[in-house]
């Protein structure tokens, strides 16, 4: 039978309306199935002022028999079978004649019983009761209450309409009575309505001007878009988000284009294209990939016949771009540098201190990061983007648009005709945003955000701020991740727990936590970071475990063993060469000494067993040290057959004291060559894999 | 249609809905939210409805007077209902049309935009109600003031009342207002913008801005010790403002900046919890 329910609500954020769908389907299905009241559909529709379930569910729970035990069937019946007072006691309690009870098997033994069929529950009368639980589960990161009620949601609750079967499911939120009607658009067409079902509903709606699918709302806008892009022959500015967040809060979407004065395009289009955004939600417009003087933005109307919504748009617009000329002229008449001194007298955090200082360790670690990486980089320009990169903080219009923070200094730094380098530098570096986005195209860039992201960590970390479960206040795993990216990404080839010393020391006394206790909780949480990432990439996990066995000093040769390891996890010689490296862990258990006499060397299977691995580790041990680790690899698989005879022939455990140390250093050495490459142990081989 | 009317259709509007007109406040404050008829009110158990104009002071806003849309004092219009009625949002828009905006022609959108003052130690859930790309109100649902979780619920409305104006006249300059039928916005703000953007960013004294910072900040903790939670609150208020003056100087440094508003973000929320214990609230003595 069909189900809908509608929770009217005042504007909610399309992030909350994510949440609460989600979190409240999940919470009636099972609230269903824990019932026995089978689900055959369940979808969510949504506007930013409806939450919309629609099901089709059992009509009600399945009859079910219940076996009531009772006494025994020794106690209940005579040796002539004749029933005792203890099972007429019992028919009688359960209102049955004796005639009708009969003999159960339980693992106590043999006992006497009662059939009893128990009629299912009707779902409507079980909705009832479970849907205010349901309307109170999802948990939002921000939640209110109103007027004098009770209850706490993301925006208030301001109408139920729930049908089962095309009946009203009467029940009862916070006063509220769930009820057949609904409103259409609260300006277009605020009179309320009843629907007898889904079909009506929906109709209903959308002759009171509300599209209740939010995926119809935005094919709807993007149609509309396209229609008047032709006609103006230009393009979108793309902005997804935008996109969605006007499909959630738009019930009935109009599409409009507007235009503002040429001479505002003197403005770089981040700043055009922010200041649309921001504020009126507007998309920017280009023609061959430049901004073009016109948008477009989406109302919440029927249409805009006598044009007054376009020219308001255009007013408000014309008047932020105004601003936001003003703020362009007003920075760039003071030097960056003099913006940067004005860092002092702003807060990094409060016991890290300003951006002054922390400009000032930024100046120190891209310095050592240039120093330690093989790629060249320019010096001088990359340790003025440390000096001025924070400068725009201070500027009117990063003040007016804070997500153009960097963009900003590096635009106002190319203006003012500091070297390109340097101006790129400023630009990329916070990126990437998220591990979704891109990374700095310039190493300087590069350099630059890596060090940025890591005083960050360190700072937060070294004051005693740490992430648990699912909050991450200061940013720390993105910013982790950020660093964890550009590393691989830009292939940097650095010690990285130097790197972390290095991070820290710039910091001198500032952070109160010991050194050690930093360093340690820093190891295991960028380890992690990079295991996600490479889980992202597709890496088997056990191949993961053993790349970052080896070792994640350099996070960058951590990649690449994985990298090896997955590009040989096919070679006839992997699965083999694995079951000897775990045959030689197994025997050698513990750490041993790896110093082998080659006079004690008696049998010749030792003896070939030694002088190969000599050959091989000379030749993998180049390749290693400077990442080819597939090669290296493929080098040690030569190992293995040499490995076999050895253990085939060879008594390792040998009596003689002298004979087994050195039996054992051999293979210890072998074990440590090995161990450059990746922790082999950590493979799992077939047969070994779980099963499923 | 003129400021002083806009003003007068919302007088109005708001009388009928049961608000008391309550005078504008007579010190310096940077929003209506910040005045005794909200703040206090806002914190009490019972029932309160107040409608007010409130001139409302942002120093760093100061653009000389040559700026269309940017003033160093602006004007609110601050609605305060306590309970939060069920029926809040159609009231809202009523009032939209009572002030003559054909709300059929328009696009009208509840944008999300919470609130938070962290220096009265207050927040709320809400929206900036844009009307046509304009932000025209600021729309709250309080859930906290002075570091105490609210209840009943109050809702603020806050009606931004030069953006409105421009959007009634269709006017792209602040200063081209009327504000009555013979006196324009020009005529009354002109030279006190000017003036008094010189005075913020240039002319005041630091020393003495400090020193007034010292002095109101004592007075307000002695009184608060002493129970006069309204005396003691004008005193934050003072702080506030001069703090906000000290800002527009640039004379603030890193440290004093956490520290002040420490200070009298502990006062605001001494003065609050006073306020509900003591009888005050009971009074009915806020304004």
């Amino acid at each position: 039978m069909e189900f809908l329910l509608e929770i009217r609500v005042e504007e909610m954020p399309l992030a909350h309306v994510r949440t609460a769908l989600a979190e409240m389907s999940v919470r009636l299905a099972a609230a269903l199935a824990s019932r026995k009241i089978a689900v055959s559909a369940l979808r969510t529709l949504s506007t930013t002022r409806r939450l919309v379930f629609v099901g089709d569910f059992a009509a009600g729970q399945p009859d079910r028999e219940d076996v009531i035990v009772g006494p025994s069937k020794v106690a209940a019946f005579a040796a002539d079978g004749a029933p005792t007072a203890a099972a007429l006691g019992f028919a009688r309690s359960k209102g049955v004649s004796v005639a009708d009870l009969e003999v159960v098997r339980t693992e106590k033994g043999e006992y006497v019983g009662v059939r009893k069929l128990v009629r299912g529950q009707a779902t409507s009368e079980i909705l009832g009761r479970v849907l205010p639980e349901v309307v109170a589960a999802p948990s939002f990161p921000k939640m209110m209450r109103w007027g004098t009620g009770t209850f706490r949601f993301s925006r208030p609750i301001r109408g139920i309409l729930c049908l089962f079967g095309g009946r009203v499911v009467p029940f009862v939120l916070d006063g509220l009575a769930a009820g057949d009607a609904t409103t259409g658009h609260s300006l277009l067409a605020p009179e309320a309505f009843r629907a007898g079902s889904f079909a009506d509903y929906e109709k209903g709606l959308r002759e009171r001007c509300v599209v209740i699918d939010s995926e119809e709302r935005k094919a709807s806008i993007r149609a509309q878009t396209e229609r008047l892009l032709t006609t103006l022959e230009a393009e979108l500015y793309p902005d997804e988000a935008l996109l969605d967040k006007l499909a959630n809060d738009i019930e009935w979407p109009h599409v409009f284009s507007g235009a503002f004065p040429e001479a505002y395009l003197e403005l770089p289009i981040e700043v055009l294209s922010t200041a649309m955004r921001e504020g009126q939600k507007l998309f920017s417009v280009v023609r061959n990939g430049r901004q073009a003087p016109l948008f477009l933005g989406v109302a919440d109307v029927a249409g805009d016949p006598k044009g007054v919504i376009r020219r308001g748009n255009e007013r408000v617009l014309k008047a932020r771009l105004e601003d936001a000329r003003f703020f362009w002229e007003q920075d760039l008449a003071v030097p960056l540098k003099k913006h940067a001194a004005r860092l002092k007298n702003v807060l990094f955090q409060e016991k890290l201190g300003s951006y002054a200082d922390k400009a000032e360790r930024l100046r120190k670690l891209v310095l050592y990061l240039g120093e330690k990486i093989e790629e060249k980089t320019a010096a001088k320009e990359l340790i003025a983007a440390a000096e001025l990169c924070k400068a725009d903080l201070v500027t009117d219009m990063v003040r007016e648009f804070p997500s153009l923070q960097g963009k900003v200094g590096g635009l106002y730094a190319r203006r003012a005709g500091l070297p390109a380098i340097t101006a790129q530098a400023i630009y990329e570096h916070y990126e990437p945003q998220s591990v979704d986005e891109r990374s700095p195209a310039s190493l300087e860039g590069a350099l630059l955000s890596l060090a940025d992201k890591l005083d960050s960590i360190v700072g937060v970390v070294g004051i005693g701020i740490q992430t648990t479960g699912s909050s991450d206040p200061f940013g720390l795993r993105r910013n982790a991740q950020g660093v964890c990216k550009i590393i691989l990404e830009k292939r940097l080839n650095l010690s990285f727990g130097r790197l972390l010393d290095k991070a820290l020391a710039v910091y001198g006394e500032r952070l109160k936590k010991p050194k050690a206790e930093i360093i340690a909780y820093l190891r295991d949480f960028f380890a992690g970071r990079l295991r996600t990432l490479f889980e992202r990439e597709g890496f088997r996990y056990d191949l993961i475990n053993a790349a970052l066995g080896a070792g994640v000093d350099n996070l960058y040769y951590a990649r690449r063993r994985v990298k090896a390891l997955d590009a040989l996890k096919s070679s006839p010689h992997f699965e083999p060469m694995i079951l000897m490296a775990k045959r030689v862990n197994n025997i050698l258990g513990g750490p041993a000494p790896s110093a082998v006499d080659e006079g004690a060397l008696v049998e010749k299977a030792e003896r070939d067993l030694h002088a190969t691995f000599a050959i091989v580790r000379d030749n993998a041990r180049p390749l290693a040290a400077k990442g080819d680790f597939e090669q290296a690899q493929r080098i040690l698989f030569r190992l293995e057959p040499l490995l076999n005879v050895f253990f085939e022939k060879v008594l390792v455990m040998a009596e003689e004291a002298k004979l087994r140390r050195n039996r054992l250093a051999l293979l210890q050495a072998i074990r440590k060559s090995l161990l450059q490459i990746a922790d082999y142990s950590q493979v799992v081989v077939e047969g070994e894999r779980p099963k499923g | 249609m003129s400021l002083q009317n806009l003003i007068l259709n919302l007088h109005h509007f708001w009388a009928g809905q049961g608000c008391y007109l309550a005078p504008s406040y007579d010190l310096e404050v940077g929003a209506g939210t910040m005045t005794p008829d909200t703040f206090f009110r806002v914190l009490d158990k019972r029932p309160w409805k107040v409608a007010y104009v409130q001139p409302s002071r942002r120093p760093t806003d100061g653009r000389y007077g040559e700026n269309p849309n940017r003033v160093q004092k602006h004007h609110q219009y601050q609605v305060i209902l306590k309970p939060s009625p069920a029926d809040i949002q159609k009231v809202y828009l009523e009032s939209l049309r009572a002030c003559g905006i054909d709300l059929r022609d328009h696009d009208l959108r509840f944008d999300e935009d919470d609130w938070e003052s962290p220096t009265i130690g207050a927040w709320g859930v809400g929206w900036q109600v844009m009307l046509d790309g304009l932000e025209i109100t600021q729309f709250t649902y309080f859930q906290q003031a002075g570091g105490i979780e609210v209840f009943p619920i109050p809702v603020e409305i806050t009606y931004g009342l030069e953006r409105l104006e421009m959007f009634i006249e269709g006017k792209e300059d602040m200063y081209d207002l009327q504000w009555s039928d013979d006196v324009t916005y020009r005529d009354l703000r002109l030279a006190e913008e000017r003036q008094f953007s010189e005075f913020n960013f240039r002319q005041a004294t630091v020393k003495s801005l400090r020193d007034q910072f010292a002095l109101a900040e004592a007075e307000a903790r002695q009184l608060a010790d002493k129970g006069l939670v309204l005396p003691a609150y004008d005193m934050c208020l003072k702080c506030s403002h001069v703090f906000n003056l000290l800002d527009a100087r640039g004379a603030i440094s890193v440290t004093e900046r956490v520290k002040m508003i420490a200070q009298v973000r502990a006062l605001v929320i001494q003065v609050a919890r006073k306020y509900v214990g003591s009888g005050t609230a009971a009074e009915g003595g806020a304004s």
